[in-house]
């Protein structure tokens, strides 16, 4: 579905912001792309959209070379909900702006009213449809973002920081949504800091560093890796962490982290 | 070696060279004046930006050309009055290059401003770039979104800026309200004649510049009405 071949990209300042990046995101695959500030995650998800176009290599989304397809024509295949849903919202009302993309890409009018009232329903913004996109909260208008993305139903969803300015109960709706996402069939990207957010979501993970891929892999495996994370400068799960301190008891009812986290949500018993 | 100049004596430079670039009169001269700015590009180290600033006013400066030549039909005024506003830019633009806004703030200072203009502008200067990232981000977002910047006619190009113009105005309304809450919670206003950290005073060899500078001034203006009299166009 998406794949990067040796992608080097380097900003007009000279910053090299991806160095040979090679990855393949398969169809209906979840993935999450961890990383500290400036690693390059953000970069790489740029290129999917073809908003930035590699110095060297190739992406190719759908059998489709960024490269030389516009960016119009790829966000039909890929929705992006970016990390401040304030450089999106202009519309008069939040229906106007939900059915912003559905008409940029042609949408007959009937099933612009349906999506748009599927999404605000979906999202719990039904109350807010005549209202004015600017006044709602951040976490309101980050729920509005992303389903402007839905009511197009791309094959693709990239989340960039999702969890930013979201309270807990918010953060499991969202992780809810990811879930219903994959289950669907659709192919999810997350862009995250939020370890704690992305390990009960147990999504491959691929952690960068300096423009690089430094590991890729499931969670379970990569999230207990100490060394690859701190090479990376990201946290390890509390969880794993709270594990390791327990692992080193002899007693210990548990046999690795992730029958932990099953535990703790109550799906096993130690 | 420019940028070290007293922010004061680059200030003067840049008034000089707007100055000239008024009184020619001639292609000649303007090259000549043209020249001399470049010159002072290159003795910065600041030649590679304003060349970039002389690329960004070729489409204003065609413009002018254009209307001048339909309304004058002389192509010598045209070509003169499109390389002036060139010659304008880059004069104004060599000070603002070399000059960091806390340097600004200080020559503002020095001709005794009202305190909450001088923060106004050199604030406005300062989120100079952070708009210009802003617009970059919103457009991300919308061409996200389907939107084609450069498709349909010019009156639909206009509309097509609507969706990068109001988050952009939105957001730095915002930001300014921001801006002024975590002013006013670090105390800002709360003492009526604050002193400054740096003190600017010219060194010998600032005033050697400026009195050079204005002695440049002065000869090139009277070369230019005296010893090469020109027709005034």
């Amino acid at each position: 579905m998406i794949e990067f071949q040796d992608v080097t990209f380097v900003h007009q300042n000279g910053v090299k912001a991806l160095d040979g990046v090679s990855l393949k995101i398969d169809s209906g695959e979840t993935v999450a792309i961890v990383g500290e500030n400036g690693a390059g995650k953000t970069t790489l998800v740029k290129h999917v959209t073809g908003l930035l176009k590699p110095a060297s290599g190739k992406v190719m989304v759908d059998g489709l070379d960024t490269s030389s397809t516009t960016t119009a024509k790829l966000s039909r295949k890929v929705g992006v909900a970016f990390q401040n849903p304030d450089h999106q919202l202009f519309s008069e009302s939040v229906e106007e702006e939900m059915s912003f993309a559905l008409r940029n890409f042609g949408f007959p009018a009937e099933l612009v009213e349906q999506r748009v009232a599927w999404g605000l329903n979906l999202f719990g913004l039904t109350e807010y449809r005549k209202s004015s996109p600017l006044v709602l909260s951040g976490g309101e208008k980050k729920r509005l973002t992303l389903a402007c993305i839905l009511a197009w139903d791309p094959e693709v969803v990239i989340l960039d920081e999702p969890t930013v300015g979201q309270d807990s109960i918010q953060k499991e709706k969202l992780a809810g949504t990811i879930r219903m996402l994959t289950s669907s069939g659709k192919t999810v990207v997350v862009v995250s800091h939020d370890i704690e957010f992305l390990w009960p979501i147990q999504p491959r993970v691929v952690v960068m560093k300096a423009g690089r891929v430094l590991g890729d892999g499931p969670a379970g495996k990569l999230m207990l890796d100490k060394g690859l994370l701190d090479a990376a400068r990201v946290a390890r799960p509390h969880l794993v962490e709270f594990y390791e301190s327990l692992s080193n008891r002899p007693e210990t009812p548990f046999v690795d982290p992730l029958e932990a986290r099953r535990w703790v949500e109550g799906e096993g018993s130690p | 070696m420019y940028h070290r100049l007293d922010p004061r004596v680059k200030l003067l430079i840049s008034i000089l060279m707007f100055a000239t670039t008024l009184l020619v009169r001639t292609l000649y001269e303007l090259a000549a004046v043209l020249a001399f700015m470049v010159m002072v590009a290159a003795v910065a180290t600041v030649l590679h930006r304003v060349g970039r600033t002389m690329a960004f006013t070729a489409l204003f400066s065609g413009f002018i050309f254009v209307v001048n030549f339909v309304f004058t039909r002389n192509l010598e005024t045209s070509i003169l009055y499109a390389a002036r506003f060139v010659a304008i830019v880059v004069s104004t633009s060599l000070f603002f290059i070399t000059t960091s806004p806390d340097e600004l703030e200080q020559v503002m200072k020095t001709f005794r401003f009202p305190r909450d203009v001088i923060f106004a502008f050199v604030t406005a200067v300062r989120f100079i770039p952070v708009m210009f990232l802003d617009t970059i981000q919103i457009m991300d977002a919308q061409k996200s979104r389907g939107l084609e910047l450069e498709q349909g006619n010019l009156l639909k190009r206009v509309r097509n800026m609507i969706p990068i113009l109001i988050p952009l105005v939105v957001n730095s309304v915002v930001r300014s309200g921001e801006l002024a809450e975590a002013m006013e919670s670090r105390a800002y206003g709360s003492v009526p004649r604050p002193t400054s950290l740096v003190e600017y005073r010219a060194s010998a060899k600032d005033t050697a510049v400026a009195f050079a500078a204005v002695l440049l001034f002065a000869l090139t203006a009277y070369s230019f009405y005296f010893v090469f009299p020109a027709k005034i166009l």
